[in-house]
């Protein structure tokens, strides 16, 4: 066809590396960053944050981002900026038309501008929207509910980006002008990773639905990458190895840019031929339901998979579900010793010295053994 | 709750734990209950009078049939999410015997390129996502041919020795075997002999399936087959069939006696597609009924047969990974691993989860293959959809999960605002639970779903995400302390089935 008609068209190949979408969630809890603000201040944090997301874009031309905070009381979406609902309004603004205050500065890219100003003015929102009284509340932070959101947008986005898009006639509005343009070259699958900046530590409170997103991301081969400043969670070690992401706790966080930049810029395809830094050992033993202790050998219910560590529990009860159990008898009666009855006919014909139970002669008369 | 007629189930449990009353008895004495559920019963497909698909779509006033199009596929959508809305205690712990059908029936062309070939495909998928749901159950593989039930796989936990042993019936591994080609009749009797043989010595805890994809519209038997399900129901085997081409009485009356009246067990794929719904349905755990056996459970003790579902405690061992410098033999397989695990209990090496120790006969598992199954404890509630005028109400424009914009209100407000205040008060909660009850799942006018909980928005997709995959609501765990109230809600309300 292209003899015929001497026209030069070439089908737009797909080359370079698939687009990837770095979701990042910030750990915002206060308590945590108050402690920490001798060392690495969270205004610091940002700055370097904002240089990684920067260096991530600039990477490929289609790489996305997207920001979500976790907060101690909730979460919320950092970039892209959110609709307020706005009750019985029929306006029909773009929500992605409220970045449109970006200062112009002939020194920055443009979408460099759009996404720092976006992050910065909600997370002004953010701060200054907490409070004392809530504060005092909780010291921990909504990381399932921020993991949970972030995975929503990557599995939305996924679906926008495949090739056969069953969403894009449908919903035509949800694509903003500046991604209309590079639409047809984006059509291949898109590669996403989730990586949580995170400051806090214990949050056993939210095992389940913590748990049900690392499945759904291990599922959805979505690698979780952790960047742990502060605290210590099993939890979220055990996301990066379920998940095949990188474990990082770094021990001086005042680096912070540097552990971004090296540790967490390659993406899934680059990682394939890198040395990765390994998370060491994960600590995958269980902790019972009653008394917190760690166990080896734990016993379980079979209605509702609690872990115990005693197999005697009161009135032979789960404590969670409150299920009668009826306790197998291997596992709590001790095993009976059956009586040698043949020792007390040996002892009756002469030697008395000879402990009793032993068929082997004695090594010495008067030597002490269990009787 | 499929089995509204609590009375009639009762009383056939009974007949089948006491054992004495032949089955002509049981049909003169309920023929008057029988008589009443004829009445009752819902109109056959093939009674109903014919339906295209064209005339259920609507033109929208501009003359188009996009929106009804649109709404179609969402409403299609949803009917895939299952109605498991309200928790009920399941069998987590399972033990499955999955009987494949490999005779000549399998040969027809009706899926392609076969039957047989279409269905060595799915159960390889069924068995990943089998063990992908149920960690920590045991299935095992058979096959109906020529007459006999041949065991392809052993009651194992380990999803790559059913994969492979799938495999190699059509590709063996040794190459002077013949590979298994699908021939003559299938015995529904024998296949449910073999299985029940192999689920004889599993403990009283766990659950006791069958599942039996027949293909064929025949079961050539080389006995009397009631004999065999009322030994069955005897050994508390459940039966769930995924049949083609029809429905057989026989296999109905195989799933009915088996799962205490109850047989939506027992379904007929229509197509490939709907052969592969089926089929990975049976994947979620199935739910417990309490037995009349249990009820008076004073006397229980003293007597034959055991509870439905004794549940126990079991003794399981949570242990440690480690890495050696050198490669070392696994006691498992015999292969040579560096990583591996080691049983707490006589630290012998174990290279893959969730295994039985092969030392000392301990269940090894990680904590992490217990949190897989919490889901089904726990589920999410259905969302359910939202009106044009609750929509305009809460002014949401773009969904909670993924920020994707809602199509805006129609702006036609005064034609509609009488209809809207009186629909607006029938709309109340009890309407909701109705709604919920039944499990109807309709396409929402404006595309948005409400999460019942946190009343927040979202779209089709995450509705579908959040609920086949991530199991979590992104609303409510966003919000403050909601996330704790709403495990602890679900908590109170495990129910059973009676």
């Amino acid at each position: 066809m292209n003899a015929i008609d001497a026209t030069d068209r070439h089908i737009k190949s797909t080359d370079g590396p698939p687009p990837s979408l770095l979701a990042i969630i910030l750990d915002t809890n206060p308590h945590a960053w108050a402690h920490l603000s001798s060392i690495l201040p969270l205004s610091k944090a940002v700055a370097s944050l904002l240089v990684f997301i920067n260096a991530h874009l600039a990477s490929g031309n289609a790489n996305e981002v997207a920001v979500i905070a976790s907060h101690s009381q909730r979460t919320h979406w950092l970039y892209p900026t959110p609709t307020l609902p706005t009750p019985h309004s029929t306006s029909t603004s773009n929500g992605h038309d409220a970045n449109g205050t970006v200062p112009e500065n002939a020194n920055k890219y443009r979408p460099f501008a759009v996404i720092e100003t976006a992050i910065l003015s909600n997370l002004t929102t953010l701060l200054n929207s907490t409070t004392a009284s809530s504060l005092s509340a909780t010291s921990t932070t909504q990381i399932s509910g921020a993991l949970s959101t972030a995975l929503s947008y990557i599995s939305k986005s996924h679906i926008r980006h495949s090739p056969v898009d069953p969403t894009i006639n449908d919903h035509s509005t949800i694509t903003t002008p500046d991604t209309d343009g590079i639409l047809g070259q984006q059509r291949v699958s898109l590669t996403s990773r989730i990586l949580i900046l995170s400051v806090s530590g214990d949050l056993a409170n939210q095992y389940i639905p913590v748990m049900n997103a690392i499945f759904a991301a291990q599922r959805q081969r979505i690698p979780i990458d952790i960047l742990k400043l502060a605290g210590d969670t099993v939890l979220l070690q055990q996301a990066c190895d379920a998940t095949g992401g990188i474990y990082m706790a770094p021990e001086s966080p005042q680096g912070l840019l540097q552990y971004l930049m090296m540790g967490f810029l390659p993406d899934a395809t680059a990682r394939r031929a890198l040395v990765l830094p390994s998370a060491g050992s994960v600590d995958f033993r269980a902790a019972c339901f009653c008394h917190r202790k760690v166990v080896d050998i734990g016993y379980v219910c079979s209605v509702c998979l609690s872990i115990f560590c005693i197999p005697s529990l009161p009135d032979s009860k789960c404590l969670t579900c409150d299920s009668h159990l009826s306790l197998s008898t291997t596992l709590t009666v001790t095993p009976a010793l059956i009586p040698r009855k043949k020792k007390k006919r040996k002892r009756g014909p002469g030697e008395s010295a000879t402990p009793a139970g032993s068929s082997t002669p004695a090594p010495g008369s008067g030597t002490p053994t269990h009787s | 709750m499929a089995d509204s007629d609590g009375e009639y189930v009762q009383d056939a449990s009974d007949d089948e734990y006491l054992g004495g009353i032949n089955s002509y008895g049981t049909r003169t004495q309920g023929k008057g209950k029988v008589r009443a559920r004829e009445n009752a019963r819902p109109q056959q497909a093939w009674e109903s009078a014919i339906r295209t698909g064209l005339d259920t779509f609507k033109e929208a006033a501009d003359g188009t049939i996009q929106q009804s199009v649109q709404e179609r596929e969402e409403e299609r959508k949803r009917k895939r999410l299952r109605k498991d809305a309200r928790p009920f205690q399941r069998g987590i712990i399972r033990h499955v015997v999955l009987v494949l059908d490999l005779s000549e029936a399998m040969l027809e062309k009706d899926m392609r390129p076969n039957r047989y070939i279409t269905i060595i495909k799915y159960t390889q998928e069924y068995v990943r996502e089998f063990f992908e749901q149920n960690p920590i159950s045991q299935m095992s593989v058979m096959a109906m041919h020529d007459g006999l039930c041949l065991r392809v796989s052993e009651l194992s936990g380990n999803p790559t020795d059913h994969i492979g042993a799938i495999q190699g019936l059509r590709f063996p591994k040794n190459p002077r075997d013949v590979p298994k080609e699908p021939k003559g009749s299938p015995s529904l009797q024998n296949a449910l002999e073999l299985a029940r043989a192999t689920l004889y010595h599993t403990p009283s805890h766990g659950t006791r399936e069958v599942i039996i994809i027949l293909g064929a519209l025949l079961s050539l038997d080389p006995g009397d087959i009631h004999a065999t399900i009322k030994s069955c129901v005897r050994d508390r085997l459940h039966v769930n069939v995924i049949g083609m081409g029809g429905r057989l009485r026989i296999c109905q009356e195989i799933v009915g006696r088996t799962n205490a009246g109850d047989e939506s067990g027992y379904v007929v794929a229509t197509d490939q597609e709907s052969l592969r719904d089926l089929l990975l349905a049976t994947t979620t755990p199935p739910v417990i009924r309490s037995t009349a056996a249990e009820t008076f459970s004073g006397e229980m003790e003293t007597t034959a047969t055991p509870a439905e579902s004794a549940a126990s405690l079991l003794m399981m061992g949570f242990p440690s990974r480690i890495i050696d410098n050198v490669p070392t033999l696994c006691a498992c397989h015999g292969n040579l691993t560096r990583g591996g695990y080691t049983c707490p209990r006589c630290s012998v090496k174990i290279c893959s989860l969730p295994a039985t120790c092969p030392g000392c006969h301990l269940t090894v598992i990680l904590s992490t293959h217990l949190a897989r199954s919490y889901h089904h404890l726990f589920p999410l509630r259905l969302w359910k959809a939202v009106s044009w005028h609750k929509a305009k109400k809460k002014g949401s424009r773009e969904c909670v999960g993924c920020l994707s914009l809602f199509p805006d209100p129609p702006a036609e407000e005064t034609e509609a605002s009488n209809g809207i205040i009186a629909d607006d008060a029938s709309d109340s909660e009890v309407d909701d639970k109705a709604e919920e009850e039944v499990g109807q799942q309709k396409a929402s006018e404006s595309s948005r779903y409400q999460c019942r909980s946190c009343k927040s928005h979202f779209c089709i997709d995450c509705d579908l995400f959040c609920h086949e995959v991530l199991h979590n609501c992104p609303g409510c765990l966003s919000q403050a302390n909601s996330s704790a109230a709403v495990v602890q809600d679900v908590n109170t309300d495990v129910a059973m089935i009676g």
